[in-house]
């Protein structure tokens, strides 16, 4: 068995799917690779080895979940795996130095190792010229090949190497410690064999000293009253020996790494310094967060902007497909009703926004492959560390603008258990992508109109922006005053700017396009033609009579609309959004959104199907029926206070848009939230806490802009 | 019941039903340690046993 390791962003898993043709997806920020992974790899001289790929780390001070699984792995300490035969580390050949830091570790672990320089052909573009020859001599003959995995350039010279590593075993030279510190880990392997009766290896003595925090200690089961005063004095040697116990480790290796990489490297850094230039200005401590905000404003107009036709096109789509087939429907109103008003008017309100979605998916690649998203990432780190977040927690929130779910999944790389409750409780809190169709029906209908396009982006930056600024209060109280979590450092690789691939971009742009015409053709339908029959039945007859009998005078078509509008209020639908209104009544919103708010708790994208139908029920026999968006503007307040005025004023979009900004609005997040924090507690903690939330903001918004509007 | 209130009660069960089969297959998966989402992750994260 053959185990690739190597820091986050070499391409490890781009190498480990070349080497051994298996899919796996890779990507941008660090910890994507989570699981253990595992394949079959054909040497190329008629043997096969089992390569694992272990998650990508920056030294073997295991302080995540992740860094734990490649130690124990490496050391061979997990129940029912073996050690690896030998090691295969993958660098960066544009980053050599600092890759190399976790070979200098390995070389403790006593296992053979080829080394792989990725990334060849960008470390060509940039004019480095790697001596791969003396670099295998300054590191005890190991072989060292280049590979430019993502081109499948090298592979060949990869598997070459694995099979030279198992047959030849060269090891990595170990690093000399200076005497004090030697003594210092001598101490502590004698110390733990007259405690616990277990022989450590050197490599396992300095993960007790040089880190702050080793689960190793635990996991020997070293009593803290035997280990602490042991440890203490280790480090008091180390001190001795002029260096601070916790910067020691790297101090001494890299110390010996710069003496082993003198002359293997010539640099002609033309395109870094290109990419160091821009980094500067996007990465200013004042400009970088103005121009951030700059580009996402730019980001959601264009949104706007381009996907106004397409969106026409369809609505003009969806209009025509009932002008189709209703008419021929007119003696089955029911049938006709369920077809024109229910699904196609229910699939028809969600599928409008696609190109949006398109455009949307389209923009977040090209930001995500340039490497903006890291910079992002990095820029927005300083205000979550402020909140009292681990650094790591930066990655699931950013992923939680796409959805919930696998952002939840993905806090598991944070180490700090109390840290990653903290990020788990408010990742629901980020605009997911769910939100977005009511955002922009809102923005469209009612703030684009009025208000110009310039605020309907600064509405739509504004919306995504609402979670966040209640994400981070709430992070704050619980990591500084509930939980008191502990500060933990944080790598993040910012990986070089680079011209999309269009192929890329738009595979992707494309899988989130099937996802949502699938989710359209699917749940989004089927949760449609519920809604319908909650909001066409009961019918009874009666209640035509009696409007007919009350308005004898009134023309045909108005007694009709009034008789349509009768038989949704006393739908189930109606009925029971009636009965809850009064709950929702402070944040403007009247029956109809009421039931759409109450059928969106299962998945919050229901809303535009569910309006669109309620909307709808009733104009199916008109072939030229007004679209969702006329509708809603048409609708106005029948009864009390506000009768006459409309029901979709400013302060009613905002209270709309923001109670589903802060609502805990998706089944899956809930159930998922409960599953990753081991119970139902903060799962319902945080679904009570959200949906109040939710409820006061909004309440709040519409009283304020009531009151000024 | 006349033969329209038959095909929409139908088309109405099925769909219902369909529904219900969903969540529960979702809740099995969650419960399996998988992805309970329709975002179809399941096949890209792979979460820890």
């Amino acid at each position: 068995m053959v185990a690739l390791v190597g820091n986050p962003n070499t391409g490890k898993s781009t190498l480990f799917n070349a080497l051994t043709g298996l899919r796996q997806r890779v990507g941008n920020y660090p910890g994507v690779t989570v699981a253990r992974k595992s394949g079959s790899c054909d040497l190329g001289n008629g043997t096969k080895v089992e390569l694992v790929d272990l998650p990508g780390l920056y030294s073997l001070a295991a302080t995540s979940p992740d860094e734990q699984v490649v130690t124990d792995a490496l050391s061979g300490n997990i129940s029912g795996e073996r050690q690896p035969d030998a090691v295969i580390l993958v660098a960066d050949a544009t980053n050599l130095l600092r890759n190399l830091f976790l070979a200098s570790q390995l070389a403790e672990l006593g296992l053979p190792v080829a080394l792989v320089l990725n990334q060849a052909d960008v470390a060509k573009e940039q004019g480095l010229r790697i001596d791969t020859g003396l670099l295998s001599d300054r590191l005890g003959g190991i072989p060292v090949v280049m590979a430019s995995a993502w081109k499948g350039e090298g592979v060949i010279d990869v598997r070459r190497a694995i099979a030279q590593t198992l047959e030849r075993k060269k090891l990595l030279p170990r690093v000399v410690w200076p005497e004090k510190i030697l003594a210092a880990l001598e101490d502590v392997t004698a110390a733990i064999l007259k405690d616990t009766g277990r022989k450590i290896t050197s490599a396992e003595a300095q993960r007790l000293i040089f880190d702050s925090n080793s689960a190793l200690a635990e996991r020997l089961q070293w009593k803290p009253e035997q280990r602490d005063p042991v440890i203490r004095q280790a480090r008091e040697k180390v001190r001795q020996s002029g260096y601070n116990p916790l910067a020691a480790e790297p101090l001494v290796h890299y110390a010996r790494l710069r003496k082993a990489l003198e002359g293997v490297v010539k640099e002609g850094a033309a395109r870094a310094s290109r990419s160091a230039a821009v980094d500067r200005l996007l990465l200013h401590r004042f400009l970088g967060p103005v121009l951030f905000a700059g580009i996402m404003l730019g980001f959601f107009a264009s949104v706007f902007w381009l996907a106004k036709f397409p969106m026409e096109w369809i609505q003009s789509g969806v209009d025509w497909t009932k002008t189709v087939v209703a008419p021929p429907l007119d003696a089955y109103p029911m049938l006709q009703s369920l077809l024109a008003d229910g699904i196609i008017g229910g699939v028809g309100a969600f599928l409008v926004f696609l190109p949006q979605i398109l455009i949307l998916f389209l923009f977040i690649g090209i930001l995500e492959d340039s490497g903006y998203m890291a910079r992002a990432a990095f820029i927005m780190d300083r205000l979550f560390s402020w909140c009292g977040l681990n650094g790591k927690s930066f990655v699931p929130l950013l992923s939680g603008f796409a959805c919930a779910i696998p952002s939840l999944l993905s806090t598991r790389t944070i180490e700090d258990p109390k840290a990653r409750l903290a990020t788990a409780f408010v990742v629901p809190f980020m605009s997911c992508s769910a939100r977005f169709p009511i955002y922009a029906l809102m923005c469209a209908a009612f703030i684009g109109p009025v208000y110009g396009p310039g605020w309907q982006s600064v509405v739509m930056v504004g919306m995504h922006c609402v979670g966040l600024f209640f994400a981070v209060p709430t992070a704050f109280v619980l990591t500084r005053l509930v939980l008191k979590v502990k500060p933990q450092p944080f790598v993040l690789e910012l990986p070089r700017y680079q011209m999309p691939k269009p192929r890329d971009v738009l595979w992707r742009m494309w899988q989130n396009a099937a996802e949502f015409v699938s989710k359209a053709g699917t749940v989004i339908f089927a949760i449609t033609i519920i809604v319908w029959a909650l909001s066409y039945f009961p019918r009874d007859a009666s209640v035509a009579e009696r409007i007919k009998a009350a308005n004898p005078t009134a023309a045909e078509e108005v007694v009709k609309a009034k008789v349509q509008a009768a038989y949704v209020e006393q739908s189930y639908m109606g009925s029971f959004g009636k009965a809850v209104q009064p709950v929702f009544d402070p944040l403007g919103f009247d029956w109809k959104i009421t039931v759409g708010v109450l059928a969106s708790f299962p998945a919050r994208e229901v809303i535009v199907s569910t309006l669109g139908v309620t909307y709808s029920v009733g104009e199916g026999a008109k072939a030229d029926s007004q679209h969702l968006r006329k509708a809603m503007k048409d609708a106005k307040w029948s009864e009390g206070p506000r009768a006459g005025t409309p029901i979709f004023s400013l302060a009613a979009v905002l209270s709309l848009m923001v109670f589903f900004a802060l609502c805990s609005q998706c089944g899956p997040t809930v159930a998922t939230l409960a599953q990753e924090t081991g119970g139902w507690k903060w799962a319902a903690g945080s679904f009570v806490y959200m949906t109040a939330l939710a409820w006061v903001a909004a309440t709040a918004v519409y009283q304020v802009v009531i009151r000024i509007s | 019941m006349t033969l329209e209130a038959v095909i929409v009660g139908a088309i109405v069960g099925v769909a219902a039903g369909w529904l219900i089969r969903r969540w529960l297959a979702a809740d099995r998966r969650r419960k399996e340690g998988g992805c309970a989402g329709d975002c179809a992750c399941a096949s890209k994260i792979k979460p820890k046993k």
